[in-house]
């Protein structure tokens, strides 16, 4: 049995008058998913959250949501909510109030509704808060409000506008592991807005990177990282080394190819996950898919060697750029930190351990 | 640089004795026992509030211009509202010429105002001169004053605020009753208590609109050609003075409250 997607984007487009911000969205957003639309700065993400939510008309598509159709159904009628970057929160009511702001128009009884607050207030970690000024709150506790406003009403979908981006590392990450715990406590359908890869990754059940009002790639999080489709999605998230590369022919779902500094070798048709685009051939790869070797260690499976251009101490991690033979641009490498493992200088030369099945081929 | 500073503190001290010592002279000759308005003073008394209070066309003329000034202020702080919501948070054809025709009042001589209004009164409606006709040249000059405070404080609203509320479950009007206007009020009695202290204090517009209906400033005027009335004058603009202070000290008290109960910061009101 298949189910109906939650949320279902058939090439949506939106124009803000000779601007095309949306270039023909295609999605479909499972029911009790975590998902994240990722990319840089304008490129349209809070416009497709927005048009989601009924705050934007789409110039073009369909957007359906539960299998219904949303054209000319307001954002007060959809059954979405949305968290606000800037939080929203009313400054001139309680948190109670503002959390309870929705059940306005809901037929239970005050004692209903205002346990209902109570609920919600708790679920967010704010129990007891309810009688406080709204606008005498922290930047993290503003955000748990929010939450707790827009989930009080079961809504389908909720939408989150880069809800993190306002709090400092630690809380940051603190809230990111509260929104997925409490994500899978609700099991409403989430679709949150970042610009941060890290982000999308840590919390997402699938991401659409998105470049230019265009989605890029959709996937879960582990494939878009090790088999992303384009340079660029690559390049978005985390670090990617890529080297210069020829084929040399493709046969029983095998590719032969000749990278520069490592050498001629054969990878699987799964590791050129995007489409041909006609331009030059290149190999990419993880910065940790590279193992630099100690003295008299041995490769597991294929070595080459360099010379180290800079060392960048972590703490847990060393990152060296190294120059492979034969290459001129140094190729990043991170190396976890072990007892009895030193860390290696500036220029000195070393052997580097590869392999095959940790190489993505754009083409 | 030290001389320099007394300088400015000499220029700071005439700046100010230029400014209010004139006014702490009304009540002084208010309460002095002479006809006269010179020193030496004679002597303490109360006679000429008495004289203030047992004046009837005095009295209808304060009754006059405190419903002018009221009816001015809710008229145009209404209007207001209207303009300055629908100039802040939409865009439609030709908002900057209408916008700046609105405001226009404010550099406009009131003198040019006051004949072309009455020229067109007289010639149109005959004679209807009285207190509705002031109050609408009033509503005239007050509403842009009125837009600029209440511009400010729609301005300063966070469109999502809005947006959140509309995406609970609550339609326009309810999000701009019950989210708008509470957080806009400091600006709504700012405007309110500006608009009234100007129709209170407005001149021409009341001398040339009100055909044979005084207002206070009016009926002030007229009894300066009585030396006999001055002291009741003084008595009347002591009354003024204090009433003016009061006015002041509510706007401040509202806009402090405002400013405490959002916690935004207080960055100075327009009083
Ligand atoms: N109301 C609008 N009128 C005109 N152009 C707009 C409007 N809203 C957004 N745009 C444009 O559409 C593009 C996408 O905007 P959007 O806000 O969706 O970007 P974003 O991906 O959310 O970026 P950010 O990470 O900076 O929030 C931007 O180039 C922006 O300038
Ligand atoms: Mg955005």
């Amino acid at each position: 049995m298949t189910q109906r997607p939650m949320i279902e984007l058939k090439d949506v487009h939106k124009y803000y008058g000779d601007y095309h911000a949306l270039r023909g969205i295609n999605a479909d957003i499972k029911a009790g998913e975590f998902f994240s639309l990722l990319g840089p700065s304008g490129c349209g993400k809070t416009t497709l959250l927005r048009t989601i939510a009924g705050f934007e008309d789409i110039t073009s598509g369909v957007v359906m949501i539960d299998a219904k159709h949303m054209e000319g159904v307001p954002a007060n009628k959809r059954p979405t909510n949305m968290v606000f970057q800037s939080y929203a929160i009313f400054p001139h009511l309680t948190v109670a109030q503002n959390v309870g702001f929705g059940l306005r128009r809901d037929p239970r009884s005050q004692a209903e509704k205002d346990k209902a607050v109570a609920e919600a207030l708790e679920m967010v970690g704010l129990k007891g808060f309810g009688a406080r000024a709204a606008h005498a709150l922290s930047g993290g506790q503003r955000q748990r409000v929010a939450l707790a406003r827009a989930l009080i009403l079961k809504p389908k979908v909720l939408l989150l506008d880069e809800p993190l981006s306002a709090l400092d590392k630690k809380l940051r990450e603190n809230m990111q592991v509260e929104l997925i715990k409490l994500q899978r406590q609700v099991g409403i359908t989430f679709i949150l807005v970042t610009h941060d890869q890290e982000e999308a990754l840590v919390m997402s059940d699938r991401i659409a990177v998105m470049f230019e009002g265009e989605i890029a790639q959709l996937d879960d999080p582990e494939t878009l990282y090790r088999l992303p489709k384009s340079r660029k999605v690559a390049d978005f998230i985390g670090h990617m080394n890529f080297l210069p590369a020829a084929i040399h022919g493709e046969a029983n779902g095998e590719i032969e190819v000749e990278v520069l500094g490592l050498g001629r070798c054969h990878i699987s048709d799964k590791q050129a996950p995007g489409a041909v685009s006609g331009g030059e051939a290149s190999i990419g790869f993880r910065p940790e898919t590279l193992t630099i070797l100690y003295e008299g260690q041995a490769a597991t499976d294929r070595e080459t060697t360099g010379k180290v251009e800079e060392v960048v101490y972590y703490g847990d991690m060393t990152y060296y750029d190294v120059k492979l033979d034969g290459v001129a641009d140094p190729v990043r490498i991170s190396m976890r930190n072990v007892p009895g493992r030193p860390v290696l200088e500036r220029g000195a030369s070393t052997r580097v351990a590869w392999s095959a099945s940790a190489l993505v081929l754009f083409r | 640089m030290k001389s320099n500073g007394n300088g400015l503190l000499v220029y700071a001290i005439v700046y100010l004795a230029f400014l209010y010592a004139p006014i702490f002279l009304l009540p002084l000759f208010a309460f002095n026992d002479a006809t006269i308005i010179a020193f030496p003073l004679r002597g303490f008394t109360t006679g000429w509030f008495k004289a203030m209070a047992d004046d009837g066309v005095l009295k209808g003329a304060v009754l006059n211009s405190l419903i002018v000034a009221s009816s001015t202020a809710v008229l145009s702080t209404t209007l207001a509202i209207f303009a300055a919501r629908a100039s802040t948070r939409f865009d439609f054809k030709g908002k900057g010429a209408i916008m700046g025709l609105i405001m226009m009042p404010l550099v406009l001589p009131e003198i040019v105002m006051a004949m072309a209004i009455l020229v067109v009164f007289l010639q149109v409606f005959g004679d209807i001169l009285g207190l509705f006709t002031i109050i609408l040249g009033h509503t005239l000059v007050c509403t842009p004053f009125a837009i600029a405070i209440l511009s400010a404080a729609f301005q300063s609203l966070d469109k999502s605020l809005e947006e959140a509320a509309y995406d609970l479950g609550e339609n326009k009007f309810s999000t701009f009753r019950l989210i708008i206007l509470p957080l806009v009020l400091p600006g709504v009695v700012s405007a309110l208590l500006i608009s009234f202290t100007i129709s209170m204090d407005e001149f021409i517009l009341a001398n040339f609109l009100g055909g044979q209906t005084p207002t206070l400033p009016v009926y002030i005027y007229s009894q300066l050609r009585f030396p006999k009335a001055i002291p009741v004058i003084m008595a009347v603009a002591t009354c003024l003075v204090a009433v003016s202070i009061c006015l002041l000290i509510i706007a401040e008290y509202f806009r402090r409250r405002g400013v405490a109960k959002t916690g935004g910061k207080d960055t100075g009101g327009f009083l």
